[in-house]
């Protein structure tokens, strides 16, 4: 028997398969046009009504979610990308939705509770397989810039939607998906029990002296500012 | 030949229009479903609760029963809450199962199972309106949050025909 060409050939299979295994490792998703969505809210969520008009200031959205690439939501099929960071597209949200009702206030001094959100959760979590799981988590510590005094709330908001086959349309669900866990979220927040709770809890009305800060009197441990990532 | 036929359409549109006008307008104005939590002795990740719940959320969505599936704690105005629904319940019981048992001697052997015990009330007064146990079982080798899945439609569907009967009788 002859091996003389089977051999040469078998070695230019070999290299050539660890070749396409290598450029395959190597090709991370990246965003482009075509890969990129954007998530915003259909329609402002209505806050729900306080005792008295309020002004919230959103001093800071922090991301504690710990993704190495926040932006990415999909890896498989060429990855999915969203066009701004899951803070900015949270900020966004917040700030229309307290527009629309006239609680936005333009500047921190005006506000009569600080918000800052810290987001543990934003996109797609682990489904069955059969759909997609959109998940979006924030804590809110709520500030009352006069005694201040501050309250941490949490909110959470989930999706399912159904799976697909071609890009075009995994891209289409996961959209949708998101807008839809992200709708929920700020709508378990802004009317939320918890949200109105907190409000109760830190107002002061404005007819009375508000108590200056003690920060020796007032036992806000430093979870409550700065909460740990959720596990 | 032709003023039959504009009399069957009058009559069929006269037919359907009700229906039509029945399902702009829901039974109920809204339900509320919390998470479920696990009794003790489930173990079962977090994960899986947040699963059940987003499945919960959606079916009773599809079930075009409620006008509006809000999420949980909520707040909800006092005219509304007579024809607000909340869903409770418990995951009172999970067996992992077994893939040997399954592939040995099949018929329904070292299947994956799940109980939920699940309560529906009326927000104004808390009146029970249904009591519903779901008992789910599925392969070992499938996904647990599929299994959530199966809850999910099981609970939905039982919610439904007990809001029908409670409607009838």
């Amino acid at each position: 028997m002859c091996f003389r060409r089977v051999v040469p050939m078998q070695c230019c299979i070999s290299v050539l398969c660890a070749l396409a295994s290598i450029t395959a490792a190597a090709d991370d998703p990246k965003p482009t046009p075509e890969n990129t969505i954007h998530v915003q809210l259909a329609d402002p969520v209505k806050p729900q009504a306080f005792s008295r008009p309020l002004k919230f200031f959103l001093v800071d959205v922090v991301d504690r979610s710990g993704a190495a690439q926040p932006m990415m939501v999909f890896k498989p099929r060429g990855g999915i990308f969203l066009d701004h960071t899951p803070s900015e597209i949270t900020r966004t949200g917040l700030e229309t939705c307290l527009k629309s009702a006239n609680m936005l206030a333009a500047e921190r001094d005006s506000a009569d509770l600080l918000l800052t959100v810290y987001l543990f959760n934003f996109g797609l979590s682990d489904s069955s397989g059969m759909d997609f799981f959109g998940k979006v988590e924030f804590a809110v510590t709520l500030k009352n810039p006069k005694t201040a005094k501050s309250q941490q709330i949490t909110a959470s908001g989930t999706s399912i939607a159904g799976a697909a086959i071609r890009k075009k349309n995994i891209q289409k669900n996961v959209q949708e998906d998101i807008e839809r866990a992200f709708a929920d979220a700020v709508r378990n927040l802004l009317r939320g029990v918890k949200l109105r709770d907190a409000v109760v809890a830190l107002d002061v009305p404005p007819e009375l002296p508000a108590s200056p800060a003690q920060p020796a009197a007032v036992p806000a441990p430093p979870a409550t500012e700065k909460p740990p990532a959720a596990g | 030949m032709k003023i039959m036929a504009f009399a069957t359409l009058a009559a069929l549109l006269a037919w359907t229009m009700p229906a039509i006008a029945k399902d702009a307008e829901p039974q109920f104005k809204s339900v509320e479903a919390k998470h479920f939590p696990r009794a003790e002795g489930v173990e079962l990740t977090p994960a899986f609760s947040d699963y059940l719940y987003a499945e919960l959320r959606a079916e009773l969505t599809k079930a075009k029963l409620f006008g509006q599936v809000i999420g949980e704690d909520e707040v909800v105005d006092a005219a509304d809450a007579p024809k607000s629904l909340v869903i409770v319940g418990t995951i009172t019981e999970y067996k992992k199962g077994s893939v040997v048992k399954d592939a040995l001697i099949g018929f329904g052997a070292g299947m994956r199972s799940l109980k939920v015990d699940a309560n529906v009330a009326r927000r104004s007064d808390q009146q029970n309106l249904a009591a519903i146990h779901v008992h789910v079982k599925v392969s070992p080798r499938w996904n647990e949050k599929i299994m959530a899945r199966a809850a999910a439609k099981d609970i939905v569907k039982q919610v439904k025909n007990s809001l029908k009967a409670t409607k009838a009788s």
